[in-house]
């Protein structure tokens, strides 16, 4: 399957990338970024949000880094999960993406930057077509939202990316490279809502790293991830949770695939006071999944009780 | 019914030159800046043996190795790999000799209809690569990305085992069940 | 012996009377020998049955092709033929046809369920450079369809497009951005008429069904078939001491093949078509693509490329096909088609989504009293194979059980959804799971163990059913036995903690489809097959079956080498082309093995006499006497008395050159009479039983299937790799269907999940430790005693999980796919009732014995010699369904008893008491109104 035409630009160092993107911003010229490719290109070949040029940065160097405290966006899920360099319980969340073969392409930065999904929104042109367009990627159409009816303002695709969350329960920080310069935001400042702006990613911005705080290899936990099938599938509901070694107090828990964006939940978590059972319930009422996932959403919420209370297993 | 909203295909991508090694041989090819591994390589090389099953990454029938790692070609941009060594189902025999990989899907039942299984040697082969000994669990985790729908996966591990086996020099290659050079024209027991 | 071979004509010694050579006469090796294996390997024993003098055991008694044996390949583990190709990427299936100045079709398909096509404007598509072909419904105006009495398909709309998906245009141009671009530039005006996707409101009348058939038309509905069969005395099942009643809902399943439909189709330059195609059945497309394009069948050439997986999908004549062949007629040019993934699923064929109920009955001594059946199947919006699957979803439910009554009625409706079609297990899949369910759950009621309620209800061997299907080899008490101590069932039946289940569940499938689904030519067999063996002694066999991965060209290979007692490297299978093969009906139904390789058999045994003959002539040895073994023709008492095949070979081409012998076959007259007695009748029936082992996580429903013991009884194994890949690999297939895979129209009737991260086929995580089973019956008409071993197998995993679930959390879910909220919510609504607060807290189910247990166990010992007996031909008294119901088997029970039926269409009392799909019965067809009736 084709994509529709448009141009790779392929800068082999940072600065290179970043001044291709100031110049098509400039020009007032769309462009989109690409790292593995893996959720991008199948979108494009289906004709979603597809754009003339398109930045790869698979060939600058130094981008895919990987520590405890430091992760490049170009670094690959397969070396994530498998490399034992990064902190476990990323390695963990990176081990479940998709499959084998997808995370050898997938990168931290992609995951992280996950369009969010939708049954009405993830198909080709044609199929979209026929149900009068999805008014998050057919957005000259003025047509409706297909989950929601009878409206088209707000968007409620789902972020279904498994790493966010774990990243946010470890207190991570987001650094942001665009033609200002670079900027850091804390991991759950990132994501945006609705399911159309996602994240705060500026005009020609990308995300160039994520770094955990020191100390952060003293921080246990758990990632639990609901799906079908053991390969392929995103997560139809994904817990994370930590704290430090000894220390229930410290205790984070984040949740992905229930809504727009990924969340940390630390209002439920402090409400809680360390009853998990209380708190699998506040998480459980403050999350509202809508249908357009593969499982209904009344399933996801109720799961989410059961994956609080596993995710928090000593 | 509202607008329409039709991404045009035409004009295509300005086209550059794409070099790359495939199986051992360089490649200069004319390919538009938007293409697509897989279609570069079956439309351009002539690298007929990676196929086309889903092209969004879950069958695993378009597996190539490039630069030894086994990779998705449909979500792959070709200019991406300019220049890197990319290895395809057509190049894993030895000259006119099999692999043993590739004949221990042939001897184990690996291989029903076939068309998912360049996916499966390219990804056998690059773990065989990393891991002479895999277990049943590592050989699963390794085929995670692949879909077969006609042996149920069961042959295919057993294929991957045996392999295995030759390569670490446990066994030896199994006698195929009919041997060529068959003489029609036999000398019987004297 | 003979004289050798000469450089020179002429007989008489090669050495002169005073002792010097004859220079023009030395001797040499025969043409077209050579190579590095010249010496006769021995005998081997161990694949030569006992009664002939071998070693391999005979359980099930003698075969007619026993003398045949030769110990060459038949029951040995052999690689597919055409394994090489694959392994190498030098395969070439559908997409991988590339003929020079090809160029791209593609397709303009419905944005709309259900609407008129008012009008077609091209002219834009046409004047786009780079375009060479357009064409519309107006270019192909006759219908086709895979059977002959239900021809409801066009190669593109005329009139009407009937879901979303539907082809409207094609387009053919340079490359693949134009063809895109082209399709999206023809204009198409639509009236929009109201859509059906609910198969319940396909029975009613509407204004506008989705197919019009004239004086056939049933009433005003969408009805395209109903059913109604009747057989037995029902009068009695009131008084049962068991009964089951199961309303089942199953999702629509897509047969999933990894590659993508895709056709070219070329011209070539005698104006003959030449159309490759990865089709399971050449043959019907052949005749489809010459009724659309109007040519006579002699001007196409159908070419079957290699078939990425079939399962059924693939084996339609397909509207695309035409349109790459109108195209490249237009274009001058080849035209090739590809789809993408989601046009697979637009094209669907696969299994039909049902609503099933079953009622089902057993009386105090624990026999079976009857079964009831309604199913209503939605079609979509083909025909397609529907009307034989309307049959299927009833009449395969009729064994392998003794039945005091069936009563059937089912109906299959058109929706505006893609065509579903036949799948693996055409039309029997779902209607087992069902009944398999309801004996597990008949024996709860009866406190015995379902295992031994079937065994002490089985049919035996060369008996007929209760609809009169002649049934001859049956291995199903084998099977049964077998996977009970594979899996340890005894220990593990109801005993397990909760959260682990044991199931189990049979099968039972046609081999071949007794009746061809084309009549014409009369007495027209169902296979052929040519062999021809030139000087130089290879074999090449001329076949029409499609080779789907199965491995057809493997097995006629192997009868062939068997017979004719070759290597099978020597015997060269082709069966790519309808210009060079004899027709064959296809690989459906699962007839291939049994047909063709009996077809096979009798063209090689008809070459198997000429060398025979030749060897007998040369060595002055009588042929009994003669034995053949590894390419060479002997004397029994002295192996070294004897010729090498070409020299045998060599003495038959006297005079006539290469040898020619062709073989067919035909099925033997059988069945009833009644209407459709034909659909499911069989020449030989497949028999399984499997047994599940399961993981249920009771807080988030998730099912994990961790073993499975898979016994199939496919007479006779001709190649066990084969046939455990077959097994294995439809437990994945079924596993899918009975856990995740499901073709999901959401609230608007759209697909939506046409693509294979969303349609959910299981994962190598996903897959059990399989342990494959082979029980050989041996089935007397089969090739060398087989049957089938593709469709078959799948049927018993779905009971056998659905019954294991409920070994292991007490519930039953008649709602598949069991996906894990229909089983969270059965739980939560079980907790509820049963006031549980912690789903670990559910009781699994447990089992204490009643008396029945032990007669149950009585009868089915007593049973099992009579079974042995049967098998064995030992006792070869007719038996048919109802001596277990104390009928004398030389009568037909409708003579014995005044109360037993046989009835295939509803009386008038019966018309007011039809469950769902009875209910289309209550409608009048359109010739009836017009008499007035």
């Amino acid at each position: 399957m084709l994509t529709p035409p448009f141009e790779l630009h392929i800068p082999s160092t940072l600065d290179e990338a970043c001044s291709m993107a100031a110049m098509l911003v400039e020009s007032g010229e769309e462009f989109d970024w690409i790292a593995g490719g893996t959720d991008l290109l199948p979108n494009y070949k289906w004709h979603i949000n597809t754009k003339p040029h398109v930045i790869s940065l698979a060939n600058v160097s130094g981008l895919d880094n990987i520590s405890t405290n430091e992760i490049g966006c170009m670094a690959r899920l397969h070396d994530l999960a498998e490399g034992g360099n990064c902190h476990p319980l990323v390695a963990l969340a990176a081990g479940k993406v998709a499959s084998s073969l997808i995370r050898r392409n997938a990168t931290l930065g992609g995951n992280l930057c996950l369009d969010t999904r939708c049954f009405w929104f993830n198909q080709t042109e044609e199929w979209r077509s026929s149900i009068d367009w999805c008014h998050k990627c057919d957005c000259n159409t003025g047509s409706d939202c297909r989950v929601i009816p009878n409206q088209n303002e707000l968007c409620v695709a789902t972020y279904q990316g498994d790493i966010a969350p774990t990243l946010m329960v470890l207190g991570a920080t987001a650094h942001l490279i665009g033609p200002n310069g670079i900027r850091k935001v804390a991991m759950d400042e990132f994501y945006q809502l609705d399911g159309m702006t996602r994240n705060i990613l500026e005009k020609g911005e990308f995300l160039l790293k994520v770094t955990l705080p020191s100390g952060v290899e003293d921080w246990i936990g758990s990632y639990q991830k609901l799906r079908v099938r053991e390969s392929w599938d995103f997560p139809e509901a994904g817990v994370a949770a930590a704290w430090k070694k000894g220390d229930r107090s410290t205790l984070r828990v984040a949740t992905t695939a229930l809504e727009s964006i990924p969340r940390m939940h630390n209002e439920e978590v402090a409400k809680s006071d360390g009853n998990i059972a209380l708190l699998s319930d506040e998480i459980f009422r403050s999350v509202k999944p809508v249908n357009n996932t593969s499982l209904p959403p009344r399933y996801r919420r109720n799961m989410v009780k059961v994956l609080v209370k596993r995710a928090c297993e000593e | 019914m509202v607008g329409e909203e039709h991404v045009s295909m035409l004009p295509q991508a300005p086209t550059k030159i794409w070099k790359a090694e495939v199986n051992g041989r360089q490649n200069e090819i004319l390919a538009p800046s938007n293409a697509i591994l897989l279609d570069v390589l079956r439309d351009k090389v002539g690298t007929l043996g990676v196929k086309r099953g889903c092209d969004m990454g879950t069958c695993g029938c378009c597996t190539v190795m490039i630069d030894g790692v086994p990779r998705l070609s449909c979500l792959t941009m070709a200019f991406e790999v300019q220049d890197s060594k990319i290895t395809t189902v057509e190049g894993l025999s030895e000259g006119a000799h099999l692999a043993p990989i590739q004949q221990c899907f042939a001897e184990h039942g690996g291989s029903q209809c076939g068309f998912c299984t360049p996916g499966f040697l390219i990804v056998s082969q690059a773990l065989l690569n990393e891991n002479k000994s895999p277990t049943d669990q590592e050989v699963s985790c390794a085929i995670e990305g692949n879909l077969c729908r006609c042996t149920g996966y069961q042959q295919i591990i057993e294929s991957i085992q045996a392999a295995a086996a030759i390569n670490r020099g446990d066994v030896e290659p199994a006698k195929p069940a009919s041997e060529a050079h068959s003489n029609p024209h036999p000398s019987g027991p004297n | 012996m003979t004289d050798g071979y000469r450089q020179q004509p002429g007989k008489g010694s090669d050495v002169r009377v005073d002792g010097k050579r004859v220079a023009g006469k030395l001797r040499f090796n025969p043409p077209g020998s050579g190579g590095s294996r010249p010496e006769m390997k021995e005998r081997d024993l161990d694949f030569i049955p006992e009664l002939e003098g071998g070693n391999e055991a005979q359980p099930a008694g003698s075969h007619l092709h026993d003398k045949y044996r030769t110990g060459t390949t038949v029951g040995k583990r052999t690689p597919l033929v055409d394994a090489n190709a694959k392994v190498t990427g030098q395969a070439w299936y559908g997409d991988d046809v590339r003929l020079p100045n090809e160029i791209i079709g593609r397709i303009l398909r419905s944005p709309h369920h259900y609407a008129k096509v008012i009008s077609i404007d091209t002219s834009k598509a046409e004047a786009l450079p780079g375009v060479l072909a357009v064409s519309t419904g107006e270019d192909a105006p006759q219908k086709f369809g895979v059977l002959p009495v239900t021809k409801d398909e066009h190669a593109m709309a005329v009139e009407k497009v009937r879901h979303v998906g539907d082809l409207v245009a094609c387009v053919a141009a340079v490359d693949e951005a134009t063809a895109r671009e082209a399709v999206s530039l023809i204009k198409v005006e639509y009236e929009i008429l109201d859509a059906i996707h609910d198969p319940k409101k396909g029975l009613l009348d509407v204004d506008e069904p989705i197919h019009w058939r004239g004086k056939y038309h049933i009433g005003s509905t969408n009805v395209q078939k109903r059913v109604f069969q009747e057989f037995g005395d029902r009068s009695k099942l009131d008084q049962s001491s068991a009964t089951h009643h199961g309303k089942w809902k199953f999702m629509g399943v897509n047969h999933g093949f990894t590659e993508p439909h895709a056709v070219v189709a070329h011209w070539d330059s005698n104006g003959r078509l030449q159309l490759y195609t990865p089709q399971q059945v050449p043959h019907y497309a052949h005749r489809a693509l010459a009724t659309v394009l109007d040519v006579p069948m002699h001007q196409v050439n159908v070419i079957r490329t290699y078939v990425g997986g079939g399962f059924g999908g693939k084996s339609d004549p397909f509207p695309h096909e035409m349109c790459a062949a109108i195209l490249a007629r237009k274009a001058g040019r080849p035209v090739r088609i590809t789809f993408d993934r989601e046009e697979v699923f637009w094209v669907n064929r696969g299994r039909h989504p049902s609503h099933i109920e079953v009622e089902m009955y057993a009386d105090d001594d624990g026999r079976i009293s009857g079964f009831e059946i309604d199913a209503l199947i939605d079609g979509g919006g083909f025909a397609s194979f529907g009307h034989v699957t309307s049959y299927y979803n009833g009449v395969l439910a009729t064994a392998p059980y003794e039945l005091g009554s069936f009563h059937y009625t089912g109906a299959r409706v058109w929706t505006n959804k893609p065509a579903s079609g036949a799948m693996r297990g055409h039309g029997a899949v779902n209607t087992r799971c069902a009944i398999e369910v309801g004996l597990d759950d008949m024996a709860d009621q009866l406190q015995v163990d379902p295992i031994d309620l079937r065994l002490a209800n089985l049919l035996p061997p060369h008996s007929k059913t209760i609809t009169g299907f002649r049934i001859t080899s049956n291995g199903m008490r084998q099977a049964l036995n077998r996977v009970r101590e594979g899996s340890g069932w005894d220990e593990k039946f109801r005993k397990m903690p909760l959260g682990k289940g044991i199931g189990m569940g049979c099968g039972f499938f046609i081999s071949g489809s007794g009746l061809p689904i084309h009549w014409d030519p009369n007495n027209f067999p169902h296979a052929t097959v040519h062999i021809q063996i030139d000087m130089d002694g290879g074999v090449t066999v001329h076949t029409g079956a499609a080779d789907i991965g199965q491995g057809s060209n493997t097995a006629v290979a192997q009868v062939v080498a068997e017979v004719l007692a070759l290597p099978i490297e020597m015997i060269h299978v082709r069966s790519h082309e309808s210009d060079t093969s004899p027709v064959d009906l296809g690989s459906y139904s699962s007839r291939v093995t049994f047909m063709n390789a009996n077809a096979a058999i009798s063209a090689a045994l008809e070459i198997r006499e000429e060398l025979l003959n030749s060897a007998s002539n040369i060595l002055e040895i009588p042929v009994e006497k003669l034995i053949l073994n590894d390419r060479r023709i002997y004397s029994k008492r002295n192996p070294s008395e004897g010729v090498s095949y070409l020299e045998a070979l060599h003495k038959s081409q006297e005079d006539k050159g290469a040898l020619i012998a062709s073989g067919a076959y035909r099925t033997p007259p059988m069945g009833g009479v009644h209407k459709g007695a034909a659909a499911g009748l069989a020449p030989a029936y497949s028999f399984s039983a499997y047994v599940a082992e399961v993981e249920v996580d009771v807080e988030t429903g998730l099912i994990k299937c961790t073993d499975v013991w898979a016994a199939h009884d496919c007479g006779k194994a001709l190649n066990p790799l084969a046939v455990e890949g077959q097994i294995i690999g439809s437990c994945h297939m079924g596993l899918g269907q009975v856990l995740s895979e499901q073709m999901v129209y959401g609230r608007t009737g759209h697909l939506q999940n046409p693509n294979l991260l969303d349609y959910k086929i299981p994962s190598v995580h996903e897959m059990p430790n399989v342990t494959p089973i082979i029980i050989e019956s041996c089935d007397p008409e089969g090739p060398f005693g087989a049957k089938e071993a593709g469709e078959g197998p799948l049927l018993p995993i779905l009971p056998a999980v659905v019954n294991a679930v409920y070994d292991a959390i007490g519930i039953r879910v008649n709602d598949l796919p069991l996906t894990p909220d229909k089983i969270w919510s059965a739980i939560t609504k079980k907790m509820k009732l049963e006031g549980i607060d912690d789903p670990q807290n559910l009781p699994p189910p447990r089992l204490d014995f009643s008396e029945l247990q032990e007669k149950l166990a009585a009868r089915s010992s007593e049973h099992n010699d009579r079974d042995v007996r049967r098998q064995r031909a030992e006792d070869t008294e007719p038996y048919i369904n109802g001596v277990l119901f104390g009928f004398d088997p030389n009568t037909p029970p409708e003579e014995q008893d005044g109360d037993w039926k046989i009835s295939v269409k509803p009386t008038s009392e019966q018309l007011d008491n039809l469950r769902l799909a009875g209910s289309a019965w209550s409608k009048i067809e359109q010739r009836k109104m017009e008499d007035g009736k």
